[in-house]
This record gives structure tokens, C-alpha cells and sequence, in this order.
């Protein structure tokens, strides 16, 4: 355990240094210099060199590498060049939403996820399966930003029951909070809970034709212990490791719905700094994006390897 | 373990080492039991009414999709006008059909990119064990990156269109199309013909492209029905929140997006476009799950 714990701390740093370096070297590939970005159109060659030597852009890039790393160290990514505020401090305002909104929708996921993926293994070859699987489609098939769509003209506009857009936390007003993120986290819910219930079904077949399934039933547990008690719970070992694996997808997923349904989240953070083009918190976004991303892949790996042993000893590669 | 379930190699036994010459025949066989399942059937047929439309927009469409009316602004759906019409009075039928043409095109395109960088790679890295760590460290580095921040990037760097939404779809599909063209070289490599060609003295770019890679297409076909209809609906994400795609030209993405401040007074600009890129995307997942278990050797027939 020691080992591939070790293993994996030292994957997921190198992954982490690749990234810092794809964001640098991006932020580089931009057009344009940033000097005379900074400094504005009409800028004299003084102000500009001025600029570049207060950013150390006349550095050499590993010197600006390095020192970029060592501001990031200390939580400095920069100010936005939109607001003049730190976008560390933007980021951390922003996370919140988008933090409670993908909560929701993981709680939606899982729910209707686990729910359609149990009832399709149990019901096998009847209306049950074939309506599971058709949801499952559909989940795949529905551009989850279109979904949103219709969902406001029916629930918004034809018959207004709910709010179309705006943001309320759940620490504030648990019901309006409710309101507000019901259509949103249902939109950015229902993509991935055709992954989980694909994933639930295929492992709840499994389990339920496993000896120890067979077992129980031989002992004379009733069909509900059986398919809760002892095929569920070992189902639901791969459901954790998809649904952590999906919390990047939902990130993505989280940008598009912030969008639609005006939510003041890191999604739309992000569309609206490259939209004014505000390097340093497109930078900033990027990296975090980057960095949440490791570490739930992190997590879930270690989480997946306390639960099921052979990882381990197989060195959990391919 | 931080593989998809989808995408992981079968882990059993592998099959019947099949002779390379023998991959034609047993094509013809996946697609007559395609054909015999009515769903994958009926998404093949739609697939290919939808593709034959897009491709002959021109001659198809009833109006030339920039032709503006002022008279017929803001229609209902009619007979006249199918989709009925936008604000400019533009025929949204046809304007769907050009749509799905740029979307289609895009979607396409963004997937060959993604197999010409990514087959390439996933074959070195499958082959040639000290390559393996080096190309898996990329692609999870790349997979670390969610395609949306990508796109952003790209489209920060390239400034948003067609080709920008192509080239992020297709840089963002390459870790997914390296790890199907890696697992199938894996398995392949240890299989009888194989090693039997490498005693014969075949040379490795032998061994690779004539032995390995036409026993992988089957995998990478299937891999492809799956990552067309995402790249699709990536395209109208992209071109909606205006990081693709542009308008005037009319994808399916850009056709949302620009209906939804009309949305009260012409919610069937809206409901269309989304409509065809369900039905396409739909029909081609039908079409690929079909095609899947009829290309899987290990599928018993019933």
C-alpha cells in the first residue's frame, strides 16, 4: 500500500509540474505581447520596456517559469486585467456556486443513476430494461445545454414555475436555493446518470450471477436483501470510482449550464475572461480546472485501492 | 485504474488468432447481423438520410439558407416554411440543413484528426514498452485537462471558428483514440500470428502495419461511432457558448445559440436545431452499439 500510495503521490505532482508548464507555455503562445497588451495601445517604448522588465518578461523563460511557479506557490495568480482584483480571490468567490451547484447534480446523477441501473439488472429482457436503456441513450444523445433550454421554455416561460436564471446559496435560503438550482443541477444531472446507470447495470449483472449472489440465495434471503444487501453494495465499489471520474466531465458540464441559467460560477468565470481576454485569469481558471482534476483522479484511485486489494498488487496499470 | 469502463482492452482470453486476410469476410458478416437488429438498422438508415441531406443542402433545402425576407419574419412552423422562420425571415429548414453539414463536418473531421495523431501513438506506445510510460504520462496529462478548458484555450489563442472547434475537438479525442489503438496493440502483440511474423523476420513497421493495425480497425471503428456523436454535440457546446463556429455560417450550435434571446417570441428556433442534433447523434450511438457487438468476436450468437 506504502508503494503504490507513493506511486501515485509522485504521478500526480508530475502531472501537476506537465500542467503548470502547459499553462505557461499557452499563456506564451498567445498573440501578441503581453507587454504591450499591459500597457495599453498607445504606449511608448519606454512604458512598454518598463512593463516587461516589472513582469520579468526581458527573463529568460526558464527564469520566468521559475518565478512564475514561486508566485503560484504562494497563492499569487496575478491580478485580472478586467477588474484589477487578485484572481486567486475571484476564483475562490466563484467556486462556491459552482461547488453547490455540482453537489446537486451529483446527488441527482447518483439517484436516478443507481435507481434506473438497478431496476434494468433486476428486470432483465422486459419494458424495464428497454426503458432504462433507452434514458441512457437519450442521456448520451442530448446536448445537455439544449436540455436547459427546453427545460426554461416549459418550466420558465409556458408554465412559470420556476426562475430561468440567478443564483441563491443553500446557506442563506435552503428553498429558494432549491428553485433556483433544480433546473440546472437536473440539466448537468442527467449526462451523468447515463454513465452511472450504464455502470450500475453492467455491474449489477455481474454481481447478481457471482457465487456469493447465489449463496444468499441459497441461505433463502429475500430477492430485496439479495439485490440491496449483497449485489448493490458490491456494485456500488465501480459506481464511486465512475462518478469520481466523472466530476471532470461535470466541471465541463458545469460551464455550459452556468451559462444558461446566468449562475455566478467558475464556469462562467471562465467563459467571460476569454471573452475579454484576461490572460491572467484564463491562466488561473485553467490551472485550477487542472489541478481539481488531478486530485479527485487522485483520490478516487486511492479510494478504489483501499476498497478492492488487487489494484494494489497489480500495480494498477492496463 | 482510471480508464473509462468502455475503453478498457477485453480482458479476457483473446480470440481466435484471426489471419488478416480473414478481417474482409468477417466484416461482411458484422454488417448483415447490423442489419438484422432493427435499431442499429433504423440508426444506420437515419444516419445516412441525414448525411445524404447535409451533403446535397444546396439541392435539398427549399430556400438558400442566407435568403432574408422581411415580409415572413418570426413564423410558426407552416407548410410552407417547416421550421418556420427566424427574425430575418430565414427558412430554419433549410438553414437546419446547412447547419448539420458544418456540424457534421466538423464532427467528422475533428475524429480523423484525432486518428491520425492518436493511432499512430497508441500503436508506438502498445508496441515498444519504453515509449509506453513516456506517451501514457502525455495522454493522462491531456485527459488531466477538461476538453472544455482546451477548447478555451485554443479558442483564447486561435480566436474562435470552424477550425479552431475542429482542431479542440480533435486534440481533445486523441488521449481516448491512444488508449483504444494502445490496448489493441497490447493484446494483439501477444498473439500467435503475430509472433509468428516477428520469427519469420518481419521488420516492426511490418509487424505494425500489416499485422497489428488492420486487426485494430474493428476496436477503432467502434471507437469512432461513439467519439463522431460527441464531437458533434461538442461542436454545438463549442459553438454555442461562441468559442466555434461562427455566424453568419449556420451550424447547429450557433443556431441555438442565436435563438436564445428570441426565445419568448420564437421558442421554434430554438427547439429545431436541437432536435436534429438528437436525432443524428441518437441514430449514430444506435448504429454503434450495433456495430460493437456484431464486431465483438467474443458475442455469442443467439
Amino acid at each position: 500500500m506504502g508503494r503504490y500510495l507513493l506511486r501515485r503521490l509522485v504521478e500526480s505532482a508530475v502531472t501537476l509540474v506537465l500542467a503548470t508548464m502547459v499553462v505557461f507555455a499557452g499563456v506564451r503562445a498567445l498573440p501578441g505581447d503581453p507587454a504591450r497588451t499591459l500597457a495599453g495601445e498607445e504606449a511608448d517604448p519606454a512604458a512598454i520596456a518598463a512593463i516587461r522588465e516589472k513582469y520579468g518578461l526581458d527573463q529568460p523563460l526558464p527564469v520566468q517559469y521559475y518565478r512564475y511557479v514561486e508566485n503560484l506557490l504562494h497563492g499569487d495568480m496575478g491580478r485580472s486585467l478586467r477588474t484589477g482584483l487578485p484572481v486567486t480571490e475571484t476564483i475562490a468567490a466563484a467556486l462556491p456556486v459552482t461547488l453547490q451547484l455540482a453537489v446537486f447534480s451529483l446527488v441527482v446523477a447518483v439517484l436516478i443513476g443507481v435507481g434506473a441501473g438497478v431496476v434494468a439488472a433486476v428486470r432483465r429482457r422486459g419494458p424495464a430494461e428497454w426503458g432504462a436503456n433507452a434514458v441512457a441513450l437519450l442521456g448520451l444523445s442530448v446536448p445537455n445545454f439544449w436540455l436547459g433550454l427546453m427545460m426554461i421554455l416549459v418550466f420558465a416561460i409556458a408554465f412559470p414555475v420556476l426562475p430561468a436564471s440567478g443564483f441563491v446559496s443553500v446557506f442563506e435560503d435552503p428553498v429558494e436555493s432549491f428553485r433556483h438550482l433544480l433546473m440546472p443541477a437536473l440539466v448537468l444531472g442527467t449526462g451523468l446518470a447515463a454513465v452511472v446507470m450504464r455502470q450500475t447495470r453492467s455491474a449489477m449483472l455481474e454481481a447478481l450471477s457471482a457465487d456469493y449472489v447465489r449463496t444468499a440465495r441459497a441461505k433463502g434471503l429475500s430477492q430485496a436483501q439479495v439485490v440491496l444487501g449483497h449485489a448493490l453494495r458490491n456494485s456500488l465499489i465501480v459506481v464511486t470510482t465512475i462518478v469520481g471520474l466523472q466530476l471532470g466531465a461535470l466541471i465541463s458540464g458545469a460551464v455550459v449550464t452556468e451559462q444558461i441559467f446566468v449562475l455566478p460560477g467558475f464556469g462562467k468565470l471562465t467563459i467571460d475572461a476569454v471573452f475579454t481576454r484576461d490572460y491572467p485569469m484564463i491562466q488561473g481558471v485553467v490551472l485550477v480546472t487542472a489541478a481539481g482534476y488531478i486530485v479527485i483522479n487522485l483520490l478516487v484511485d486511492l479510494l478504489y485501492s483501499v476498497i478492492d486489494p488487487r489494484i494494489r498488487v497489480g500495480g494498477g496499470d492496463l | 485504474m482510471t480508464v473509462p469502463a468502455q475503453t478498457l482492452p477485453p480482458p479476457e482470453a483473446p480470440p481466435p488468432a484471426a489471419p488478416p486476410a480473414a478481417a474482409p469476410a468477417q466484416r461482411r458478416r458484422a454488417l448483415r447481423r447490423i442489419l438484422r437488429n432493427p435499431l442499429s438498422a433504423g440508426g444506420l438508415v437515419v444516419v445516412a438520410v441525414m448525411l445524404l441531406a447535409a451533403a446535397l443542402a444546396d439541392v435539398v433545402a427549399p430556400f438558400p439558407y442566407e435568403l432574408t425576407n422581411f415580409d415572413t419574419t418570426l413564423q410558426p412552423p407552416s407548410p410552407e416554411h417547416l421550421f418556420g422562420t427566424d427574425e430575418l425571415g430565414r427558412d430554419q429548414f433549410s438553414r437546419v440543413l446547412h447547419g448539420l453539414r458544418v456540424s457534421v463536418a466538423v464532427g467528422v473531421l475533428s475524429v480523423v484528426l484525432s486518428l491520425l495523431v492518436g493511432v499512430p501513438l497508441g500503436l508506438l506506445a502498445g508496441f515498444y514498452r519504453v515509449l509506453d510510460p513516456v506517451i501514457s504520462r502525455l495522454t493522462d496529462t491531456m485527459l488531466a485537462f477538461p476538453f472544455l478548458v482546451l477548447a478555451v484555450g485554443l479558442a483564447a489563442i486561435l480566436g474562435p471558428s470552424q477550425t479552431t472547434a475542429t482542431i479542440a475537438l480533435g486534440v481533445g479525442g486523441v488521449p481516448l483514440i491512444i488508449r483504444v489503438a494502445r490496448s489493441e496493440t497490447l493484446r494483439l502483440r501477444e498473439l500467435d500470428f503475430v509472433a509468428a511474423a516477428v520469427a519469420d523476420g518481419a521488420s516492426d513497421v511490418a509487424v505494425l502495419g500489416r499485422h497489428i493495425l488492420p486487426n485494430a480497425v474493428n476496436a477503432l471503428i467502434v471507437q469512432a461511432t461513439v467519439s463522431v456523436p460527441a464531437a458533434v454535440i461538442g461542436e454545438s457546446v463549442l459553438s454555442f457558448l461562441g468559442l466555434g463556429v461562427r455566424p453568419p455560417t449556420p451550424s447547429l450550435g450557433v443556431m441555438i445559440s442565436s435563438a436564445q434571446p428570441l426565445f419568448r417570441d420564437g421558442p421554434w428556433l430554438a427547439v429545431f436545431p436541437g432536435v436534429a442534433i438528437v436525432l443524428f447523434t441518437l441514430a449514430l450511438n444506435l448504429f454503434g452499439d450495433g456495430l460493437r457487438d456484431a464486431l465483438d468476436p467474443r458475442e455469442v450468437r443467439r
